[in-house]
């Protein structure tokens, strides 16, 4: 039992060293006080601190740990609601870490509510000692979704490319990571790059284009097995995959004839189906949330700017949706269609920005010189994006409540981010 | 009898009630889903070697690399000049047959740029064949950013990095 403990100890040290930044938080944030968690010693301290990183990366939370608290709580009768009303506090987080066996940790946690003075949610997580930053994560979606009456996405997965520079040859992988960028793992190493990774709407598969045969191609893999093919086998360049969001299809870029066109690949009969015919680039494409509508970038006006093609109308016109700004590409919708997030040049400048449908004006959310690749969470609450800090490649994060954070950087370049859907 | 039974299903009921008004908690249980990844490694380094070689085997060669301007791409006079040079070479040369691969600088989106670099690659192309050179002798690619000639967010290195490759 001893040993179990040491070797649990020692494999979570590792991941705490790395440190979360957050730049900014959002101007309204609920108030909490997290405990460090009790039981299973150094372990719950571990727990702890990945709830509070999980919290303040949300950027609604405002978060107090045990640091910062006048007294620990042993006896949960005690708690004198008064105090951390008086601390501005609007709920606690009390927990505890138990190690059953060699296989299987619970976590139990409550929260109250401070001003009601009441428990208002008792939960119990299951998991496995060698995964207990999931653990954790789960914890965290728990509390944000009491609180918030939103899901969370702690418990989700990031996918990005990663290009290493290894002595005189360069190394390109796909890489998995959960949302705060830890636990990373390898899903393809390539002495090839690797762009547009996407996600199947189940999470099981993963699209992305590889150069390694020597012209862009479109790779469909499966997580948990590693088998992988090409998505459709012809002599012509394909990229810029994205899958259906009921997982049937996939819209991609074909050069058939030299020129960049979107067309819709049925996945179970590879029948092609042809969107765009523009003498201009057409590409980037990505679906609305109910599948009926695609969104690409197109050339057609001159600069690179955003449409919308309607699938239900038959030979419908392409919709352009951007105006302002002489370029707006790589665009997706918001998981609740109400508008879409995309690059956007202001000057000479690439920024993440957002336009709502019902409004006529891109509104900014970052503010460094190349940002690119907006993914946004399944959530819908926050985007993370590759940005060029001092020539390196990492990924960053902006919530639309305004908070900002940056996501641990591994060895080499980050780019090309893209969030799973909920897996929890 | 029937009377006792019904005055204990009243006082059943408003126990019931009386749980659910003061028990607001949410009581959850839940499991940690155990996800498998698999990881997978590819190389095409055979590949590379053996098309060195092909390279090495042809006496002659119709090698250049021309610019563009940026999210442009049309052909500059410079370029133009030295696509005069590679129409001379491939006239004399009649089993001369190119590839010619479009790239962009890091700006703006990798896919964009993607697209960018074949309608550099194409420009090229079209200019050969406007000179007399036929569709059959010219292979068009594009690797959009992702091979760039030179490392460095300035606009001397972007501008290398705006080209068409001749071979």
């Amino acid at each position: 039992m001893k040993k179990i403990i040491l070797s649990l100890f020692l494999i979570s040290n590792l991941y705490a060293e790395l440190v979360l930044e957050i730049t900014e938080s959002s101007e309204n944030p609920y108030k909490i006080a997290v405990h460090d968690f009790e039981g299973a010693g150094n372990l719950s301290k571990i727990i702890s601190k990945v709830i509070k990183d999980d919290l303040l990366r949300t950027g609604e939370f405002n978060v107090l740990g045990s640091e910062d608290l006048l007294s620990s709580i042993n006896d949960i009768e005690k708690i004198n609601f008064k105090n951390y009303r008086l601390l501005g506090i609007d709920f606690i987080l009390l927990g505890t870490v138990k190690i059953e066996d060699k296989i299987n940790i619970t976590v139990s946690y409550d929260i109250y509510d401070a001003v009601k003075e009441k428990k208002v949610r008792s939960s119990k997580v299951y998991g496995i000692p060698n995964k207990t930053r999931q653990l954790a994560h789960y914890v965290s979606d728990g509390v944000y979704e009491e609180i918030t009456d939103l899901r969370g996405i702690a418990s989700t997965k990031i996918l990005y490319v990663n290009e290493i520079k290894a002595r005189s040859r360069q190394v390109f992988k796909l890489m998995l990571s959960d949302s705060d960028g830890m636990n990373e793992q390898t899903l393809l190493s390539s002495d090839s790059p690797i762009i547009s990774p996407t996600w199947s709407p189940d999470s099981q598969n993963v699209a992305y284009v590889s150069f390694e045969t020597g012209m862009a191609k479109v790779f469909i893999q499966n997580i948990a097995t590693g088998s992988r093919k090409i998505a459709l086998e012809n002599n012509y360049q394909i990229s810029s995959p994205s899958f259906s969001p009921d997982g049937k299809y996939l819209s991609l870029t074909l050069y058939q004839d030299g020129n960049a066109e979107i067309y819709i690949l049925d996945l179970s009969n590879k029948n092609l189906t042809r969107l765009t015919n523009h003498y201009s680039i057409d590409t980037e494409s990505s679906w609305s949330p109910d599948g009926k509508k695609i969104l690409f970038t197109s050339g057609r006006s001159g600069s690179p700017q955003l449409y919308e093609i309607d699938l239900l109308k038959f030979n419908s016109k392409p919709k352009r949706l951007t105006f302002d700004g002489n370029y707006n590409a790589k665009a997706s919708y918001l998981p609740n269609n109400e508008g879409i997030i995309f690059v956007h040049r202001t000057g000479s400048e690439f920024q993440i920005a957002l336009k709502y449908f019902n409004e006529n004006f891109s509104r900014p959310l970052t503010q460094s010189r190349l940002d690119e690749s907006p993914c946004i969470s399944p959530n819908g609450n926050v985007i993370v994006y590759a940005i060029k800090d001092d020539e390196q490649g990492l990924l960053a994060g902006v919530t639309l409540s305004g908070a900002k954070f940056k996501l641990p950087a591994s060895s080499g370049e980050v780019r090309e981010p893209a969030w799973s859907g909920f897996l929890r | 009898m029937k009377k006792l039974v019904f005055n204990k299903n009243i006082v059943f009921f408003s126990f019931v009630l009386f749980v659910v008004s003061c028990s607001t908690t949410n009581v959850t249980e839940e499991a940690v889903y155990d996800s498998v990844v698999s990881s997978v490694e590819v190389s095409v380094q055979d590949n590379a070697v053996s098309a060195s070689e092909e390279y090495s085997s042809k006496p002659i060669m119709a090698n250049a690399v021309v610019y563009f301007d940026f999210d442009k791409y049309s052909l500059t006079s410079k370029s133009i000049q030295t696509l005069r040079s590679i129409v001379e070479v491939m006239n004399d040369n009649t089993d001369i047959e190119i590839s010619i691969s479009g790239h962009a600088d890091e700006r703006g989106t990798r896919e964009y740029n993607l697209a960018l670099g074949q309608r550099r690659g194409e420009a090229v192309r079209d200019y050969l064949m406007l000179n007399g050179i036929s569709k059959k002798r010219i292979s068009v690619k594009s690797f959009g950013e992702e091979y760039p000639l030179v490392k460095g967010s300035n606009e001397a290195s972007w501008a290398k990095n705006r080209r068409a490759e001749i071979n």
